[in-house]
């Protein structure tokens, strides 16, 4: 019996047009930092966007979840029922999840956007890998960025609690995993609390991932246009891998425990034979060589025999490695990659990545 | 599907669980059709805190519709209390189902469950038809290197499999139905001590898989006859020593058109030349590379929302997707020790799929035909060993083909 991955959209006719894949925010963070604030601003906010909210209640047992549907101009809500498969071939629920949103998709008339609530989901990359789907496939929807909201009063305690164990807490997941920040709750943080000024808790979250952008907000009242199409994942629109080219400001954070979550960025100005970094990568991604544990990386290469611009983009252990662009006429061809995670050894990525050039 | 909340209620219902005004029905009773008493809740919460208790109703509801005695069978039925097969195998229906076929083929009714003798090991679905073990396992995670004792199963399992495709592939013939195709698998399989690994998987009604056709995979054997002309692929699992084992061919039945005997030719190399690189050190991604290359230049398509997969001790396992297309992003490299299958699906058209309302047929989305070939695979320090490859005493059913040969390296 074959084993089933499938996803695909189910037109019948070719002369319906090829509509883009629909957008997924995963949208994660503590339970009161304000997630469920951030849904019903989005679903009764006079945007004109039809978002439908999958709000993950019952988790993976009851085989449905909720939908909430806000119908665009009006803003009308509309409850509706996801029924994930019963249990795909071999796969696990949420597999399912893929299917079950690109029905979704077919049903509505049109969808702009769809948002995953993930209520006490601690750590959100086996759902980013789920929803990471090859462009092959050709999906009716496509995983568009991770959103963490994260409650500004209770931050650093959140970081700081279980700093004896030996498991991170999930905010460094949440934080690590994250192209979004929402720093909620900033009115209740003033810079005469003893402890942190707000300036202080973005510097704690660029500590761990210092790609992430962070959008300050009071009831999570955010301009939609900052956290949808992101389109964090698409090697197309690397627009913002590519700031890494320019970026001046140094991107690695510093290593405050041996082991902490933090950022590194590598330079190597010679370019790299392709083969090689693809060994190189999967070593460090799949064999966890060195011991490193390497939860997102994002790059850009310059490679031998190539004009073509290629960028690097992983979340655990899948990635891929696309050309983008063309170099540009005098831009500097470099390498540069960004790695979060824990316990990551500059000195060895440095050396390691050396030696992939010829 | 059917929300709820937002319908005022003709009648008041009572919530299940704590009594007052109800508005908010559970989605699967009304799918089920079941009574809207003891469907109604109040609140999220009141369903979520009796959904334990609740869920009862449905599975009671599910085995009840599945199990279709002949003698309550309305005696209209043309078709001896054959059914057709509904949701994947949880229900039944007299009358053929609505759908927008993709090709001239349709579904027929179905034979009654056959039943597997006390004595055989069977795997947990055999019961419910809802595997536990095997999603919860931690071989969905990371890939068994195999231990020799358990590679030596793995290859008497694989055998008995290929006898029991054999034995298939013995009966094909114009006239005969897929039901009998069957019979013949499912005989074969308990014979040998065996369970056919596919029957009650996620409910599936059958004991082996029958794709004639315009049928991509999945397809459940029914009361239609194999024509003149037509191809069909036999999907065999055995369940046996704990371990199981998969294989798949496709057949001509009788006289087959030129373009049909490419597809079976083109089929059946992608899957040679797949098998031909398979060994330590080699990526799982570089399978579907070269799956599709082959394919390509013989102008024929992938289909990509199935793939191979891990197998031993669960059916399906780590490497949990083995993707037949190019550029994709499967993780890990062959290890020895490794067993899994390679499973190419190529359709004469596009490489868009359709699935039927049987929850379980895959169709090609242009109604063209499609071919698979698959067999399980054992990594060496060296290369590979197919676990399921042809015997001597294999039937010689291929006359077209040009070149099957048993793939074997050192």
């Amino acid at each position: 019996m074959t084993k089933s991955r499938r996803s695909p959209s189910q037109s019948t006719t070719s002369l319906k047009p090829e509509i883009p894949p629909v957008g997924v925010t995963v949208i994660t963070g503590y339970l009161g930092a304000g997630k469920s604030t951030l849904v019903n601003y989005i679903l009764s906010g006079q945007h004109g966007k039809r978002i439908a909210v999958i709000l993950n209640e019952f988790g993976e047992e009851i085989g449905v979840e909720r939908a909430m549907i806000n119908e665009g101009e009006g803003g009308a809500l509309v409850e509706e029922w996801v029924e994930l498969a019963n249990g795909c071939i071999c796969c696990t629920v949420k597999h399912s999840l893929v299917q079950a949103l690109e029905q979704l998709v077919q049903r509505k008339e049109r969808l702009d956007h769809i948002l995953l609530e993930t209520t006490g989901l601690a750590n959100p990359a086996p759902l980013a890998s789920v929803l990471w789907l090859d462009d092959q496939l050709e999906a009716a929807v496509t995983l568009d960025s991770i959103i963490t909201v994260v409650d500004a009063k209770n931050l650093r305690y959140q970081l700081k609690s279980h700093n004896d164990s030996s498991s991170f807490p999930e905010a460094y997941y949440q934080i690590a995993f994250a192209d979004v920040v929402i720093l909620n709750k900033v009115d209740l943080v003033s810079s005469d609390d003893s402890g942190a000024s707000i300036e202080d808790l973005e510097k704690e979250i660029h500590n761990i991932n210092s790609l992430t952008s962070i959008i300050r907000s009071v009831r999570c009242q955010v301009d939609l246009s900052n956290i949808l199409n992101c389109r964090a994942y698409d090697a197309t629109h690397a627009t913002h891998l590519e700031a890494l080219l320019e970026e001046n400001k140094k991107l690695s954070t510093r290593d405050l425990h041996d082991s902490s979550v933090r950022t590194l960025c590598i330079c190597e100005q010679k370019k790299v034979d392709l083969d090689k970094v693809r060994t190189w990568i999967e070593e460090i991604l799949w064999d966890k060589k060195y011991g490193m544990d390497v939860y997102r990386c994002k790059g850009v290469l310059s490679v031998v025999n190539s004009d073509q611009l290629h960028t690097l983009q992983a979340v655990r252990e899948l990635y891929e490695i696309v050309p983008t662009r063309e170099w540009k006429d005098g831009e500097n061809r470099i390498n540069k990659i960004v790695f979060i995670g824990g316990s990551l050894k500059e000195e060895f990525l440095i050396d390691s990545l050396r030696a992939c050039t010829l | 599907m059917a929300g709820g909340s937002d319908a005022v209620e003709a009648t008041t219902l009572s919530c299940a669980k704590c009594g007052k005004p109800a508005h908010l029905q559970c989605p699967k009773c009304v799918e089920l059709k079941l009574p809207r008493e003891g469907a109604a809740f109040c609140t999220q919460d009141c369903f979520k805190a009796s959904w334990s208790s609740h869920k009862s109703v449905h599975s009671k509801s599910i085995s009840s519709s599945a199990l279709v005695n002949p003698g309550e069978q309305n005696t209209a039925s043309p078709n001896d209390g054959w059914l057709y097969c509904l949701r994947k195998g949880q229900s039944l229906s007299p009358k053929l189902p609505h759908f927008e076929w993709t090709g001239p083929l349709r579904p027929y009714p179905i034979s009654h469950r056959r039943p597997i003798p006390a004595q055989i090991d069977k795997p947990d679905w055999a019961l419910d038809g809802i595997p536990k073990i095997e999603p919860n396992s931690d071989l969905q995670h990371h890939v068994e290197i195999k231990a020799p004792d358990q590679i030596e199963k793995m290859r008497e399992t694989c055998r008995i499999a290929r006898e029991v495709l054999d034995a298939a592939a013995r009966v094909i013939r114009p006239g005969i139905t897929t039901d009998e195709i069957d019979a013949v698998v499912h005989e074969a399989t308990i014979s040998a001590g065996g369970y056919p690994s596919p029957l009650n998987y996620h409910f599936f009604p059958k004991s082996c898989c029958t794709s004639v056709n315009e049928v991509i995979c999945h397809g459940i054997p029914d009361a239609r006859k194999l024509e003149d002309g037509d191809i069909v692929n036999v999907d065999v699992t055995v369940y046996y020593k704990g371990v199981h084992g998969d294989l798949n061919e496709t057949f001509f039945v009788g006289n087959v058109d030129e373009a049909s005997q490419r597809l079976v030719q083109c089929t059946y190399e992608c899957l040679e030349t797949a098998i031909a690189v398979v060994k330590p050190g080699v990526r799982f991604r570089e399978i579907g590379e070269i799956i599709n290359r082959h394919a390509s230049m013989s102008g024929l398509s992938v289909v990509k929302s199935y793939c191979g997969h891990g197998i031993g001790e669960l059916f399906h396992c780590a490497p949990k997707n083995i993707p037949h297309y190019a550029r994709n992003k499967a993780v890990g490299v062959m290890k020895a020790g490794q067993t899994f299958t390679i499973e190419p699906m190529i359709n004469a058209g596009v490489w868009r799929d359709r699935m039927w309302p049987d929850g379980w047929t895959a169709v090609t989305a242009d109604g063209k035909r499609s071919a698979q070939f698959e067999h399980t695979l054992l990594v060496t320090d060296t290369g590979v060993e197919v676990l399921t490859a042809r015997l001597p005493t294999s039937p010689n059913v291929f006359p077209l083909v040009k070149s099957l040969i048993v793939v074997l390296h050192c």
